[in-house]
């Protein structure tokens, strides 16, 4: 056999070896330790199989307070971001060169910057003597300052700025998609502006707001961080929960059985939103 | 000298057989035309010869070595890809020096001299400090060009040299490829799947179908005789006509589906019964001399193809184009008188 | 826009983009706006205007101590998740082999687990294996969300150019070094800043792995912002994170100069 043909077998793997490796050691088996610590006690010796951690999970009235609000507010921040975002896509497609890319810098910006100083924005809008406090106070609306923080309302509204991008750029994708001149020939063919919008763009954008649906709330169910300096302690989500039981009280084997049953909702929503993007081409 | 022998290469992708026990010889300083549909195993031919694929079993040589377990930088071959294949972060005169800086062939500046040289050979030194995205399509394939030949290679091989250039730059440059051939005198095969091309610009002509030769020959030969149907239909410029053959007294006749009857040539393989036939479309003339034979059909339509006419001929049964020098256009007319010279119906192969 | 939509139409589009691109910004401008405050409290709006918190952190040991290490942190990611992802994207996007979509679904698979779910792994991980979180721990755990990215714009590059270069360069003469060093290298060269670019971004600005890998010693930016927030906000954290944004709105001005932005989203 030739050199040329030694290579051509070995070249792929020398290139993908070591980030393989990498991946296997430094993601594959910390997910794999997660799974296990699940099922292990945790802090007895000998370490012993187990399901209480998960029978403590289900059982336990708190944690299934802490389980309705998360995907209470998970729904409500998706619905939020597919009224906004939807219309905020199909302006950014269609608009010029330049309003386009000041519109996708405005999109971008946020997404590019740290969550916890997009939290601390929130902090200084919501809190009591904020921004919202003191402009309701200015246009006399209210007497004595109001706080939207520790509420869900504040939970969910900074949480929609944290997520909106997210579902803008997959519907994005699907609207380049779509030749204006379908739409076009829709509005000869005699379809008003409205019409054309419900009969055309909309079904067509279909498996970009899907994608961008499943993708908001697989990352509105995992994410602590907003949740917990907006909603502190009395407002736990999931999330908040796992933090506290890893990083407070030391539970690790709760905080894992509880990352688990998080990590299989995740994948629950995320197979579909992987289907829907390798069907449309696989753009986000 | 044989600067390329193929020896029954065959290669097969899975099931599919591309080459089967190809052979192919060219002499120095020949200018070969793969000529074929697409998948008819040309360009995995050529990809062969330049050593990027390894044939299963054969063999090729290069200048009487063999080398067919040289890598392909090792064999002093250009070959300019379909795309040109220019390195985008290298100037035009870098591109053409990359051949010559590789095999660490003299000084730095006896290659960038070189490389200017062979640009100079393209009409392009003025454009020697540009890179290929800031050229035009022509000028970017004249620097896959210059870069092909500056390394005076054993062999110069060219993927669809013409495909990717407009009607017009496309004559040019054919004109510029045979110049280029006359004066270097580079061994040099290309792959095309336009007939125009490959008589246009080569002095040999193979036809290839599903992996094997269909038929190779000169220009002249392949256009004006096929030997098959499929050497006739791709060359294109035949109509292909069903006869049956019967023996009339000592001398053998065509007989159309009507029943008329034509004069044939006497040919040894020649047998009774259904036979194709193939007669060039400029072979058949509205003004047939007594010499000839002669049928009676009716003009159905006319193209004026500026300085040529086309018209499409019903008679005997069947349908023939008529290529003739006259402009003159006459349809409808019925009766119309066509002949041929008797030796331009040709027989094809069984 | 279409030249048919109706002129009301318009009118509410252009309310409704306003009013977006508030939602959107206004958090950044606040936070630049307290930075810019003279009282030593966060109240909307600010008395008056003043500098003196900007002077305030560059005199923090605390503050300095986390960007320096917050800046060695975001280095360090860069080279390691270019060295490692670069050379996969190359083989992902020049070879044909059997299982090639799997190893591309396992280098892309640390985007779609929660970071969330992956930092407790790691923190389990360290704690089990090593002396507990550290430097080293945060350096792996970044490698891990950064290189996909990487991956994504350097296969993104690769995909735009001509695939018979290499074939090209072969033919030329070019052994397989020169052809690494001097044909496929400098065809990666916008991907890998680009990738480059995004992992140092996510690097500086990551608080999800960094909380749960909190070692005492070791503290980066997003880490002592989010504890300054827990416990007593003020104008430092303000003139800090409008340094993060400042930072963040250059990266995403040289992204659009390398890459273009439409090939960023």
């Amino acid at each position: 056999m030739s050199a040329g043909a030694w290579r051509a077998n070995r070249e792929p793997a020398i290139l993908l070896g070591p980030g393989v490796l990498f991946l296997l050691l430094a993601f594959f088996f910390p997910a794999f330790q997660l799974l296990a610590q699940s099922f292990l006690t945790f802090g007895t010796e000998p370490v012993q199989f187990t399901f209480e951690h998960y029978a403590k999970a289900f059982v336990d009235e708190f944690y299934a307070g802490v389980a309705l609000r998360t995907f209470r507010i998970a729904f409500t921040i998706t619905a939020i971001c597919l009224i906004v975002g939807f219309p905020l896509a199909v302006i950014i497609a269609r608009a010029g060169p330049i309003l386009r890319a000041s519109l996708i810098v405005i999109i971008i910006l946020p997404l590019m910057t740290s969550v916890v100083i997009r939290t601390f924005g929130w902090l200084v809008i919501l809190g009591p003597g904020g921004v919202i406090s003191w402009t309701l106070e200015q246009l006399g609306l209210i007497d004595n300052s109001i706080s939207l923080m520790h509420t869900e309302a504040g939970i969910i509204i900074a949480m929609a700025q944290v997520l909106l991008p997210f579902l803008v750029l997959t519907t994005l994708g699907s609207l380049s998609q779509i030749p204006p001149s379908l739409e076009e020939a829709s509005r000869v063919m005699g379809a008003g502006f409205f019409q054309s919008m419900f009969h055309i763009t909309l079904p067509l954008s279909v498996p970009g707001l899907a994608s961008g649906s499943l993708l908001v709330f697989a990352l509105s169910i995992s994410s602590f961080i907003t949740p917990s300096l907006v909603g502190g302690v009395r407002l736990q989500v999931m999330a908040g929960s796992i933090y506290q039981q890893m990083t407070g009280s030391f539970d690790w084997g709760f905080g894992s059985a509880l990352s688990v049953i998080l990590l299989i909702v995740t994948l629950l929503l995320i197979v579909p939103y992987m289907i829907l993007v390798s069907r449309a081409g696989g753009r986000q | 000298m044989q600067k390329l022998s193929v020896r029954s290469v065959t290669k097969r992708f899975g099931e599919l057989s591309v080459l089967d026990q190809f052979d192919l010889q060219v002499d120095d300083g020949e200018f070969v035309a793969l000529l074929g549909p697409s998948g008819c195993g040309k360009s995995t031919l050529l990809r062969i010869i330049a050593g990027l694929e390894r044939p299963d079993s054969g063999s090729v040589h290069i200048a009487d070595k063999p080398v067919t377990d040289i890598a392909p930088e090792r064999r002093n071959i250009a070959l300019m890809f379909q795309s040109y294949a220019l390195l985008p972060h290298m100037t035009v005169v870098e591109n053409v020096r990359f051949p010559l800086r590789m095999r660490a062939r003299y000084s730095r500046s006896e290659q960038l001299e070189k490389a200017r040289e062979a640009l100079d050979l393209v009409k392009l030194e003025h454009l020697a400090g540009r890179y290929p995205r800031q050229l035009s399509g022509g000028q970017q394939q004249r620097v896959a060009l210059a870069r092909s030949v500056v390394s005076e290679p054993n062999l110069l091989l060219l993927d669809e040299p013409l495909s990717n250039l407009d009607a017009r730059l496309r004559e040019t440059m054919q004109v510029e490829l045979k110049r280029l051939h006359e004066r270097l005198g580079l061994t040099t095969i290309f792959v095309t799947h336009d007939q125009e091309e490959a008589l246009g610009l080569a002095d040999r002509v193979i036809l290839m179908n599903k992996g094997r030769i269909e038929q190779a020959g000169t220009p002249e030969e392949i256009y004006r005789r096929p030997r098959t149907v499929f050497a006739a239909d791709f060359l294109g410029g035949a109509n292909i006509v069903e006869l049956e053959v019967v023996k009339s007294g000592r001398s053998w006749k065509g007989k159309f589906p009507d029943g008329t009857t034509v004069p044939l040539t006497n040919s040894p393989d020649l047998e009774a019964g259904p036979r194709s036939f193939v007669l060039r479309k400029e072979a058949i003339t509205f003004q047939p001399v007594n010499s000839m034979a002669v049928i009676n059909g009716s003009i159905e339509t006319q193209n004026y193809l500026g300085g040529q006419t086309r018209s499409l001929v019903q008679a005997c049964g069947v349908d023939l184009i008529v290529v003739t020098d006259s402009e003159k256009t006459e349809i409808g007319r019925r009766n119309t008188r066509i002949g041929w010279r008797v030796e331009e119906l040709v027989p094809l192969e069984l | 826009m279409i030249a048919a939509t109706p002129r009301w139409v318009m009118a509410l589009a252009t309310t409704f983009l306003v009013a977006v691109a508030a939602f959107m910004l206004v958090p950044l401008f606040v936070v630049v706006a307290s930075s810019l405050s003279s009282s030593a409290f966060l109240v909307f709006p600010p008395p008056g205007l003043s500098f003196r918190w900007y002077g305030e952190i560059l005199g923090s040991e605390a503050y300095l101590r986390a960007g320096w290490t917050s800046l060695k942190l975001a280095m360090v990611t860069v080279v390691l998740a270019l060295a490692l992802g670069t050379p996969a994207a190359i083989a992902l996007s020049r070879f044909r082999f059997a299982g090639r979509a799997t190893i591309a679904s396992i280098f892309l698979s640390p985007l779609i687990l929660p970071s969330l779910i992956f930092a407790i792994g790691l923190l389990i991980i360290f704690s089990r294996y090593a002396t507990g979180p550290s430097f080293t721990g945060l350096v792996i755990g970044h490698t891990v969300i950064t290189m996909p990215y990487v991956i994504r714009t350097v296969s993104a590059n690769l995909a735009d150019i001509d695939p018979n270069l290499d074939e090209a360069a072969r033919v030329m003469g070019a052994r397989w070094w020169q052809r690494y060093w001097l044909v496929i290298l400098p065809q990666c060269k916008t991907g890998m800043a680009a990738g480059a670019f995004f992992a140092f971004n996510i690097s500086f600005d990551d608080a999800v792995i960094a909380l749960f890998m909190r070692a005492p010693s070791v503290e980066t930016l997003p880490m002592r912002i989010y504890s300054t927030l827990e416990f007593s906000p003020d104008p430092s954290v303000a003139a800090v994170s409008s340094v993060m944004i400042l930072m963040t709105m250059v990266l995403v001005v040289m992204l659009s100069r390398v890459f273009g932005l439409s090939k960023v989203v």
